[in-house]
């Protein structure tokens, strides 16, 4: 016996194309409504700024067709605050604390990538513990930084066992940060030269407690959200990157690297304390979104393991270069990139021999992010748009700038 | 206030209606979750995690302005952004609050000098509470809900007083 | 296989595009006229410059200096094209070449108050109606006394 609601009476009345309504009496304007009468009209609907899975204050113009997505328009601007104006009216050590502000979840990777810029123009030669102290906080911010978007991009899916763990990782990571820097979020602490402070006694116990402990909890997250077959049922084949595109709209960093792409920036273009550790680059091969995933868990992985190296083997030295107070960097140009949490930070720094840049250009990996994003939201279920965004880990503080 | 520990067992308790409803109020101030920068990753993310847990406070985000009572200006708000911090505030229900988080939400903070951004949110909303710091910490975010409480208990008290003069 | 990227050079001068070279500490800059950019690009496209990597404008003054950061993955290597246009004037898109332009020309225009010819979406990006384009040396930031006097 078949089911009354899904049993077509009339043959071909369900096929699309094929049902001919006829002409319709005097008097009537058409036929009953058959299914091919029933269109669907397109629908926009708005998504943020005040939204909770946008991950900041992005804003996203949604044409919908039913449950499908037919054209997404990005629209940002909601946090543009001037970091590059402003750069122009701040001495070279002070603009640090614009670029912590960038990309407030991991600010150390801004601050590195201007003292860079700098001290290239300016040919100083940075002491290797400054270099080792910059890449050990650079690390510890990642992972703090991942963890982050690990909780969040959990809260899309509607998890929120995941978040309250990686917050309680966090934490502790933030206490070791702000016991080097002195602050939680905004460090100013890699400045042109080298870093702020030295080490503070007893911090390599802490920090070697943490790492032992990490790579179990590590284990934990994954097996809690990774593990969960719902999770990994609006993860798998949503949102497909592939390296064509990802070159096409100049994604760098986990994005680039979960199509398979070998690009980091600490490999290729080596600073600070990189070329003598021992690490891999972890890599996708399809480009969705549970590729990316992967390659973010494999990050915190690495960076745990560069931490360890780093702290075990700190060289004795000055901390900090002999700098002058005021910088003054001859006329010139330069860009210096950093990986950072998101991707390629890079700053093109304009000088005229004055002590402010005369421009400085903050190139910020979530604005191509987002570019992507307008390209593959279309054609999928509305439901799987957060999931896209959040596997891009787009950061709205360093896409405005 | 915990009522049942100052008072025993089968008692009755005369109160003003005013008052009865400000203890309800005031301990179960739900924030917006909405972050606009820095300041949301310590005053929302880390406010609502394991360490700082504001849920024993009665303090809970809810994601829609119809269901919050204080909004939590956690970030620089420019040109804009200005229109739709408006329009949240007029969707939130009264009475409502507004804590003006960190050093932008205050006074513009570090990018007072930039001609997009608004220099303080207390030109397009009214602010009960300003938090200092850029980015304060979570304990800083507790410690205004502790002196918006007193805010909106002294407000009744306040008017119960006036009123005790006519 | 994509050829692997050599200098712009080569592929410049191959491709017939007029241009200028300089290596500087940012490093192979070409610098060509204006209307040639988006020939420069496709030919440096062609010979395996896969990604344009960034794109920014410089108030230097005199004009708005335009530099395109493209970068090539299999040969591991990095190149500039840098242009020149007046205060003002009409930039023509370049997604059709690199689709990564997209939003950088966008903010760009916006900032250093251009005009954008053949962009698909040429509105605003960061700012609303009203506000002046905010990179150029002429708009100031707010003085110590307008922030005082807030």
């Amino acid at each position: 016996m078949s089911d009354p609601r899904t049993t077509v009476t009339t043959p071909g009345l369900l096929a699309e194309g094929t049902h001919d309504p006829g002409t319709p009496p005097a008097g009537i304007k058409r036929a009953p409504t058959g299914v091919d009468h029933l269109a669907t009209e397109h629908l926009v609907i708005n998504m943020g700024p005040q939204h909770p899975s946008t991950h900041g204050v992005l804003r996203l113009l949604i044409e919908v067709d039913g449950e499908e997505v037919v054209t997404v328009e990005v629209s940002v601007g909601y946090l543009h605050r001037g970091i590059e104006k402003l750069a122009e009216h701040r001495r070279f050590n002070a603009i640090g604390t614009l670029m912590d502000r960038g990309d407030y979840v991991s600010g150390i990777h801004g601050e590195t990538a201007v003292a860079l810029a700098v001290e290239r123009l300016m040919e100083i030669e940075v002491p290797r513990k400054a270099q080792w102290l910059r890449s050990l906080a650079a690390e510890l911010n990642r992972i703090a930084s991942h963890l982050v978007w690990f909780g969040t991009f959990g809260l899309d899916t509607g998890g929120m066992g995941q978040f309250l763990y990686a917050m309680r990782d966090r934490e502790a990571i933030l206490d070791i940060l702000e016991a080097i820097t002195g602050q939680r979020m905004m460090f100013n602490y890699a400045r042109p030269g080298g870093v702020v402070a030295d080490l503070p006694v007893g911090i390599d116990e802490k920090i070697r407690a943490f790492c032992d402990t990490f790579d179990t909890y590590l284990d934990e997250h994954h097996a809690l959200l990774g593990g969960n077959e719902i999770f990994q049922g609006r993860v798998k084949g949503i949102g497909i990157i592939d390296a064509e595109k990802a070159f096409a709209f100049g994604l760098t960093g986990a994005n680039l690297r979960g199509a398979g792409v070998d690009f980091d920036v600490r490999k290729k273009r080596p600073y600070d304390a990189y070329p003598e550790l021992d690490w891999e680059v972890p890599l996708g091969s399809a480009g969705d979104a549970w590729d990316r995933y992967m390659v973010r868990m494999g990050e915190m992985r690495q960076s745990a393991r560069m931490i360890r190296q780093l702290i075990d083997g700190i060289p004795e030295g000055e901390h900090t270069a002999k700098v002058p107070k005021v910088l003054r960097p001859p006329a010139g140009e330069i860009y210096a990139c950093v990986e950072s949490s998101r991707g390629e930070t890079g700053i093109h720094l304009v000088t005229d021999g004055g002590d402010t840049p005369y421009r400085m250009h903050y190139r910020a990996p979530s604005i191509f992010a987002l570019q992507a994003v307008e390209d593959i939201v279309p054609g999928h279920l509305i439901a799987d748009t957060v999931m896209m965004v959040g596997s891009t880990d787009v950061m709205l503080g360093e896409t405005d700038r | 206030m915990a009522l049942d520990r100052l008072t025993g067992d089968n008692s009755i308790v005369f109160i003003r209606s005013e008052q009865l409803f400000d203890i309800a109020r005031t301990n179960s101030l739900w924030y917006m979750a909405f972050g606009i920068a820095c300041c949301a990753i310590e005053g929302l993310m880390s406010a609502s995690g394991p360490r700082f847990d504001f849920d024993r406070m009665g303090v809970f985000f809810r994601n829609s302005p119809r269901q919050a009572d204080v909004m939590i200006v956690a970030g620089t708000v420019n040109l804009k952004m200005a229109e739709t911090v408006r329009r949240l505030y007029e969707q939130m229900p009264e009475p409502r609050w507004v804590v003006a988080m960190g050093a932008c939400a205050s006074t513009g903070g570090p990018f007072r000098e930039y001609p997009n951004v608004v220099m303080g949110v207390d030109k397009v909303v009214p602010v009960d509470v300003y938090i200092p710091g850029c980015p304060p910490r979570p304990e800083s975010v507790q410690y205004a809900f502790l002196e918006l409480r007193k805010k909106i208990r002294a407000k009744t008290e306040d008017r119960l007083a006036a009123r005790r003069q006519k | 296989m994509r050829p692997d990227a050599r200098s712009s050079r080569a592929v410049l001068k191959r491709a017939g595009v007029p241009a200028d070279f300089e290596t500087l500490a940012l490093g192979e800059v070409a610098r060509v006229p204006a209307a040639d950019v988006i020939a420069a690009l496709k030919a440096l496209k062609d010979s395996g410059y896969e990604s344009l990597i960034d794109f920014d404008g410089i108030d230097t003054g005199d004009d708005i200096t335009l530099t395109w950061r493209l970068r090539s993955y299999s040969a591991d290597r990095e190149t500039y094209v840098r242009t020149s246009v007046a205060y003002g004037a009409e930039i023509a898109s370049v997604w059709n070449v690199y689709p990564s332009a997209l939003m950088p020309e966008r903010e760009t225009a916006e900032l250093f108050g251009m005009r954008l010819a053949g962009h698909p979406n040429p509105k605003r990006l960061l700012t609303t109606d009203g506000v002046p384009p905010l990179l150029l040396k002429e708009v100031p930031i707010r003085t110590e006394e307008e922030v005082k006097a807030r």
